[in-house]
């Protein structure tokens, strides 16, 4: 309807003209047909010109023309359309091409806007006030129907709420640029930032380097030290030996049972997990028993979650492998306790026999376990001097696994701005201002809430149940769009629309993971006009922000950027 | 998938495997006798009815068990034959486990399912010719029937000009389970003493019970899926034989999704090896070709022979089975199947209730259908928006929601008449209450649908839910208006809302509480353009047995729910039905005719509204299997019917969804509908060119509106079926009696072949008669008889128009039928072989009962080729008080154009044609008007138009074309 209204706006000045004293056109011909409808005596089919029709047959109710345009004021020709179905007799000629040449019945609204109703509602006995406010295509007083003429009323309402809403949009204009400067201030900010980050990591990669020559310096002083300090503490080794017997002993139990216990509540969730499919495909959903469809949907969202890591059978040989006997894994306790070796290098060695997997882990909990005897007195602190690894050298690889660090994230840093700049943000880049907006409205049982760029939520308001994640934010598109637009202008009109796709969202019983697409239209403030569930679980806002109006204040258009076809 | 192992095998279901058992043993044995015989000193036949006494011989004692038989000769030519047991009639038996339940036969079902064709025949007659043994009685219109009932063994032979056509008790399956006490069995270790000696004497009478080797495991109580049957009355089943000889096809018994000819069900190849069940059930993913039960019940069949259809109707409400068998008889035995006759036999087997079988000779097709309604009440004639289109969908979320598809209907140009909501609209699945979050204004919601002459149909289901601060609960309880279990307490169960209770609506205080729960004041947000859906009614109980309630349940004077079963749901449509003619205030003159849907019904229930095939899957077999089963309610009586376009569960695809509302639009009750775990699929989100094609098949409906109102009619008027299988519309062509995949649409000679298959882009359509068909669309001839091709591409529907018929339509394309009402016809004259058309036209304002005090027109179109005059004629009854006052409404409102089809080469050139009108009884002066012939082209007919003759559409006319 408005699309027609906007063609009409084009013919403004034909309207003006044809009011300035021509002779009255047939009911229901708007200005820009009036010339076919001239010749007093035959009248031409637009579309048809073969075709020729005495003038009383004009308007007389009866669909002569294959174009239906000798019915310009009634409903005989409506149903010359492809949503119809035909047969020969339609139409005179059933060559001929039977596509409507007429856009409706014109309503000249006077006081209003002037604009073409289908032919279908002409004498319906319906008036339609909300396209022909003077109810002109009522004439026949069907049923004894009257419609008056409500145009006064209706464009003194309208020019209110548009003056309103050009004003608005106005607004929404100006607020767009402040986005634009905002966004290009957000831009400025990364370039900065880069720029910035460019020299950090010149020093932090110069830093990495010098720390990495002073750890090789400190290790290699240490190691003398260590060799030494290890003549000097036999005797204590054998107390230390045992004790490690006695803890390995322990952690080796500890952890058989431990398996154990995991294998069996494995086992036990294996069950339970066959048991809640069988349930969940042999349960009948049409019997909507609410506590067995809320028991199905959370084992749905349940099974459709990440589950986390698969047993892994390299890592259960691993486990098979570490709580065999110390002497099947190569460690004979014996020998250290009674030998004189080099016991200060006996945690080294022992890891060394551990499988790869299990060394790591056991040094470790040797380490711990040594901070422990510490701790206890039990042992004497000498990491200071001595020990597996000396602090000089902990607090070397400290700091340069610090360094490292560092550096790293920069160079992160590094890659997130400069992705930052490549993708896309609209147009003038504008919704890099928007990011991280949240705006929320309530419709029916839920709450709403949009955060531009990040997700979109809905929260129940029947009390309990969290948020429902719906979608996190994934890419803009260009989508097209064909939606009524009210009064007020909170609405989508017709044509290309920018929308933000929001994907993966929280797994949806019997559905898809949660999505929505956000299509955004000119307002002056950002705001949720519409939520619809389009299908099951996949949404579709619709949403005002200054950010996709253009200067006379439409929405933006394609990439041809033009706001025409919606106002 | 249909979970079998939740519904009874008939091996699974006491009385059904006992009265197999019983048939096989009769049927095994070369010297069976049937022990029932009717003692000739007991026969009384007094002013059309005979009564008498069947004796039922217990083989072992040799006691009588004496069973009361009545035979009824109504003015109708129906016969009825009815038989009680006097004991347990005499409430002379003892129940069991203190019940409290009825001791008579279930005897009321005649008060739910019969309203009208009872009139006993003046003319019915014993008559001396009776051979010896029997009883004749000459009877029926032009006493052309008889009924020869042989007293030992007791049967009835039903002959009509003297030809046997039905047969009862011929096999001597006939069994009605007599009232016995239960003896327990003697305990296997006999202990000492006093006890031995009476225990002795009882296991003798079980030894002796054995001897006849009756097998009494069911006799008492029964288990399935975790519940048990008390049975308090013990083992009460009736069984009978039923042959039709020489009838090869058998019809009815609906509602099974099978085909229209039913199969025989004793196994072997493409037979089905359970008999037909009708236990209504909320049966969930029903399967294909299959006898199992289903949401409805009608035990109404009719056998089909060449020229010859004759029906019985087995007035029973309990779980009832029903085994079919054929046998080939030859004439001569060297003629090698030449002369041959197939006859069909039938065993029906109910749980309890009174035997009770009507029987009806035909011999048309339309003469059975029509003595069946004429019993059970003919369709409501509906209003017109109820045979338009409505958009369903479990569920429309909230009143935007609503409102935003109405929007889009209009936007999209494609018109409908009626949205729906399930279940999520109330609050927490209480009935009566809108849920505030997300229906906070219903009103406005409705409001904004009647501005286009919209309607809203709200569910309404019987379960109330059992919970606090609910007003209805409480008054149900209070009042104590609720279905009570086996020990007389109000029964709970569980459904949509949790527990619940079940509204007993056989109980009149009942109706009369329902009644006032829909007045606008109580049921707010409803107003007058809100209509009722009763699902649920079979009724669908989640815990319970078979997924209904237990047969032990007590209803409304202690029946139990054994008893009445399969009539439940039509109590709850009646008292719905009652509520919505009670809710408008008295004062109120324009009182609108109502509509209810029901998932369940019975015999009768086509009386109240539609029904529509429940919950069916979007799948090509269910598209494919919704045609039988609506031709099947149409041949029993309940002809609004619809399937849910589209398939309930599940996706389908474009194509199917598209092909679905192809077929549909020819659907009486056409509703589109999809689960709440589906995707939407309004018609305007298909995309082209599906969108384009399946508005083209709603505007098809639309513009063949005054036909489907006429055909409506003429179903309130005479029961025939609104889409007619080929039997029914030739009854002489034998090579048609099995085909249910095409059907005519009313007295129109439009015959349509939907596509149901996946990719089919042509179909072969089967023309039983030697005349013309034309395509629809493009006027292509083809001639039968025969089978032809007719291509079919997606945006094509194969429909024809046979020759001599006229049809009215009305062209132009609006939002809403009610939009209609003043738009001007289209009559569309087919000529076929013989060179004559007519049709009729019925019409009134759609909605108000005025049709009732003449407020209608109804006129017959006729073109003769011997004038070649093309006439209209009043067919209306003598003027009523609204007649005048409809006529004016109307009188504005033309024929604008005539299209004939198949138009004599003689009127080329012609270029016009004299019309005269009649106005206040006199004609007109001619006037003329011009003719535009259109010669053959192809295989396409020659076609004329008369262009705007202007006439009215309800008073007289003549068009002259010569």
């Amino acid at each position: 309807m408005k699309a027609v209204v906007a063609l009409l706006c084009l013919h403004c000045a034909a309207i003006a003209h044809a009011a300035n004293g021509e002779s009255p056109r047939p009911r229901g011909v708007g200005p820009e047909f009036a010339k076919f409808y001239k010749d007093p005596s035959t009248f031409t089919c637009i579309s048809n010109p073969s075709t020729k029709l005495p003038v009383k047959h004009l308007n007389d109710d009866y669909c002569d023309c294959p174009d239906g345009s000798d019915e310009p004021g009634t409903a005989a020709c409506a149903h010359l359309s492809h949503l119809s179905p035909h047969t020969p007799a339609d139409v005179s000629n059933a060559e001929a091409n039977s596509t409507l040449a007429l856009p409706g019945f014109y309503c000249k609204n006077k006081g209003h806007i002037p604009t073409y109703i289908p032919f279908t509602n002409v004498n319906d006995g319906i008036c339609d006030y909300e396209v022909c406010c003077d109810g002109s295509e009522e004439w026949e007083h069907v049923g004894g129907v009257r419609c008056e003429d409500r145009c006064q009323q209706i464009g003194k309402e309208w020019k209110k709420v548009d003056e309103a809403r050009q004003k608005s949009l106005g607004n929404a204009g100006r607020k767009r640029k402040e986005l634009v400067n905002e966004a290009k201030r957000r831009r400025k900010e990364v370039e900065d930032r880069l720029m910035t980050l460019g020299t950090e990591i010149e020093g932090s990669e110069l830093k990495v380097k010098q720390l990495e020559n002073e750890l090789s310096e400190v290790e290699r002083r240490e190691k003398g030290k260590v060799v030494k300090s290890g003549e000097q503490k036999v005797g204590k080794m054998g107390i230390l030996v045992g004790l490690a017997q006695q803890r390995t002993n322990e952690l080796r139990e500890t952890l058989e049972r431990t398996k154990q216990e995991r294998d069996a509540s494995r086992t036990r969730l294996q069950e339970l997990e066959v048991l809640l499919t069988t349930f969940k495909e042999e349960y009948n959903p049409n019997f909507n028993d609410e506590g067995v469809k809320r028991a199905v949907r959370a084992w749905e969202d349940y099974a459709a979650r990440d589950k986390g890591p698969e047993p892994d059978a390299a890592h259960d040989r691993d486990l098979d492998a570490m709580v065999k006997s110390d002497k099947d894994n190569g460690l004979d306790w014996e020998q250290y306790q009674d030998g004189d070796d080099n016991e200060a290098d006996v945690s080294y060695t022992f890891v060394s026999y551990l499988p790869s997997f299990a060394r790591s882990w056991v040094d470790q909990k040797l380490r711990d376990f040594r901070v422990t005897l510490i701790d206890s007195g039990i042992l004497a602190d000498n990491s200071r001097s001595s020990g597996s690894e000396s602090k000089s050298i902990t607090d070397a690889k400290n700091r340069l696994e610090a360094a490292r660090k560092d550096l790293e994230t920069q160079k992160k840093s590094v890659d997130e701005h400069d992705s930052d700049l490549q993708k896309n943000w609209g147009p003038d880049d504008v919704f890099r201002s928007l990011k991280g907006q949240c705006i929320s409205t309530d419709s029916g049982e839920y709450t709403y809430e949009l955060c531009f760029l990040e997700k979109t939520t809905q929260k129940s308001k029947k009390g309990g149940g969290g948020q429902t994640n719906m979608g996190n934010y994934d890419r803009i598109e260009m989508i097209t769009v064909d939606e009524e637009v009210p009064a007020d202008g909170k609405g989508l009109g017709t044509g290309e629309r920018w929308a933000l796709k929001y994907e993966n969202g929280q797994h949806c019983w019997n559905g898809p993971n949660r999505a929505t697409t956000v299509v955004l239209g000119c307002a002056e403030v950002s705001e949720i006009w519409k939520i619809r569930e389009e299908e099951k679980c996949i949404y579709r806002l619709e949403v005002g922000t200054p950010a996709v109006c253009v200067g006379d204040g439409a929405a933006v258009g394609g990439p041809g950027g033009s706001g025409k076809d919606e106002l | 998938m249909v979970k079998h192992e939740n519904f009874k095998t008939c091996a699974q279901s006491g009385f059904c495997k006992r009265n197999r058992a019983y048939g096989d043993t009769a049927l095994s044995s070369s010297n069976w006798a049937a022990p029932y015989s009717l003692d000739p000193a007991s026969v009384k036949f007094e002013k059309g009815i005979l009564t008498g006494t069947v004796s039922k011989t217990i083989a072992n004692t040799g006691e009588a068990v004496r069973l009361p038989l009545t035979v009824a000769f109504y003015e109708s030519g129906t016969a009825r034959v009815t038989i009680d047991e006097e004991r347990r009639q005499k409430g002379e038996i003892e129940l069991r486990h203190n019940s409290k339940a009825k001791k008579q036969r279930y005897n009321e079902a005649e008060k739910w399912a019969i309203v009208g064709g009872t009139t006993v025949s003046t003319g019915a007659a014993t008559s001396k010719a009776a051979e010896k043994g029997t009883t004749k009685i000459v009877y029926g219109p032009a006493s052309k029937f008889e009924a020869v009932i042989r007293h030992t063994p007791f049967g009835v032979e039903f002959k009509r000009d003297g030809e046997t056509q039905v047969k009862l008790n011929d096999r001597g399956l006939l069994n009605m389970e007599h009232w016995r006490p239960k003896v327990d069995k003697p305990a296997p270790e006999k202990k000492e003493g006093e006890e031995e000696k009476k225990e002795g004497e009882e296991a003798v009478v079980v030894e002796s019970d054995k001897e006849i080797a009756e097998d009494d495991g069911t006799w008492w109580d029964e288990s399935f899926g975790g519940n048990t049957d008390s049975k308090p009355r013990g083992p009460e089943a009736v069984a009978l034989d039923i042959e039709f000889p020489g009838y090869e096809h058998v019809y009815g018994a609906a509602e099974h999704a099978g085909p229209l000819s039913l199969k025989e069900t004793r196994g072997g190849d493409g037979k089905y090896s359970e008999p037909y069940r009708l236990y209504n059930s909320d049966v969930f993913e029903y399967e294909m070709d299959s006898p199992m039960t289903l949401y409805g019940a009608i035990p109404f069949m009719q056998a089909q022979k060449k020229d010859s259809t004759v029906g019985v109707f087995w007035l029973n409400a309990a779980e009832t089975w029903i085994d079919i068998t054929k046998t080939t008889t030859s004439a001569n035995p060297l003629s090698f199947g030449i002369g041959s006759s197939v006859t069909t036999q039938t065993h029906w087997i109910s749980e309890a209730g009174l035997l009770d079988v009507f029987v009806f000779l035909g011999p048309k097709p339309q003469d059975v259908i029509g003595a069946y309604t004429e019993l059970t009440g003919y369709t409501q004639l509906p209003q017109q928006f109820a045979i338009a289109y409505h958009q369903c969908r479990w569920n429309y979320v909230t009143d935007e929601d609503v409102r935003d598809v109405d929007r889009k209907f209009d936007k999209h140009r494609i018109p409908y008449d009626v949205i729906w909501l399930d279940i999520e609209y109330t609050e927490g699945k209480k009935y009566f209450t809108w849920d505030p979050m997300t229906f906070p204004d219903p009103l406005g919601m409705n409001k904004q649908l009647d501005e286009h002459e919209r309607k809203l149909v709200a569910i309404i289901d019987p379960h109330i839910k059992n919970k606090g601060n609910y007003p209805i609960v409480e008054e149900l309880k209070s009042k104590d208006l609720a279905v009570h279990n086996k020990d007389d307490n109000i029964y709970e169960g569980w459904c949509w809302p949790g527990s619940s209770y079940w509204i007993d609506c056989f109980s009149p205080k009942g109706r009369e509480w329902w009644k006032g729960l829909f007045r606008y004041d109580k049921f707010r947000g409803t107003m007058k353009n809100v209509f009722i859906w009763n699902d649920m009614n079979e009724p669908s109980v989640f815990n319970g047995p078979e997924t209904t309630m237990p047969k032990d349940n007590l209803h409304h004077d202690h029946w139990e729910h054994r008893d009445v079963h399969n009539i439940n749901g039509m109590t709850l449509v009646n008292a719905t039905f009652d509520a919505l003619l009670a809710r408008d205030k008295v004062e109120d003159k324009h009182h609108v005719r109502p509509f209810v849907l029901t998932r369940s019904f019975y015999s009768g229930s086509q009386r109240l509204g539609a029904m529509w095939t429940g919950d069916n899957q979007a799948a090509w077999p269910h598209l494919e299997a919704s045609i039988p089963m609506l031709l099947s309610m149409g041949v029993s009586g309940f002809p609004f019917a619809g399937a849910d376009v589209g398939g309930f569960f599940g996706n389908p695809s474009k194509e199917l969804l598209t092909r679905w509302y192809q077929a549909g639009a020819f659907y009486p009750f056409f509703r589109g509908h999809a689960h709440i775990d589906t995707r939407r699929r309004e018609p305007y989100l298909a995309g082209e060119p599906y969108t384009q094609i399946i508005t083209q098949a709603l505007r098809l409906r639309y513009a063949l509106l005054p036909a489907w109102y006429t055909a409506f009619h003429e179903a309130s008027v005479s029961g025939a079926p609104i889409i007619r299988p080929n039997y029914y519309v030739h009854p002489g062509d034998e090579k048609g009696f099995g085909i249910d995949d095409q059907f005519y649409l009313g007295s129109y000679g439009l015959l349509a072949k939907p596509v149901t298959k996946e990719g089919q882009e042509g179909q072969d359509i089967y023309l039983a008669d030697k005349e013309k068909y034309y395509d629809y669309f493009d006027f292509w001839t083809y001639e039968g008889p025969g089978t032809v091709n007719v291509a079919a591409p997606l945006d094509t529907i194969p429909f024809l128009m046979q020759g001599g018929h006229i049809i009215p339509r009305r062209d132009r394309p609006r939002r809403s039928s009610g939009l209609m009402r003043y738009d001007p016809f289209t009559l569309v004259v087919v000529l076929g072989n013989s060179g004559d058309a007519e049709g009729t036209l019925y019409l009134d304002d759609g909605e108000s009962f005025d049709f009732q005090e003449g407020g209608y027109i109804h006129r017959r179109f006729s073109y003769a080729s011997s004038t070649s005059t093309l006439m209209s004629e009043d067919l209306a009854a003598a003027a009523g008080k609204k007649t005048k006052e409809y006529l004016k409404q109307m009188e504005k409102v033309r024929v604008e154009k005539v299209i004939i089809v198949g138009a004599p080469a003689a009127w080329k050139g012609k270029g016009e044609v004299e019309v005269s009108e009649e106005q206040s009884g006199k004609i007109s002066a001619a006037r003329k008007v011009s003719l535009d012939w259109h010669d053959k082209e192809d295989g396409k007919a020659a076609w004329a138009v008369v262009r705007d003759p202007g006439v009215q559409i309800g008073s007289g006319w003549k068009i002259a074309f010569a």
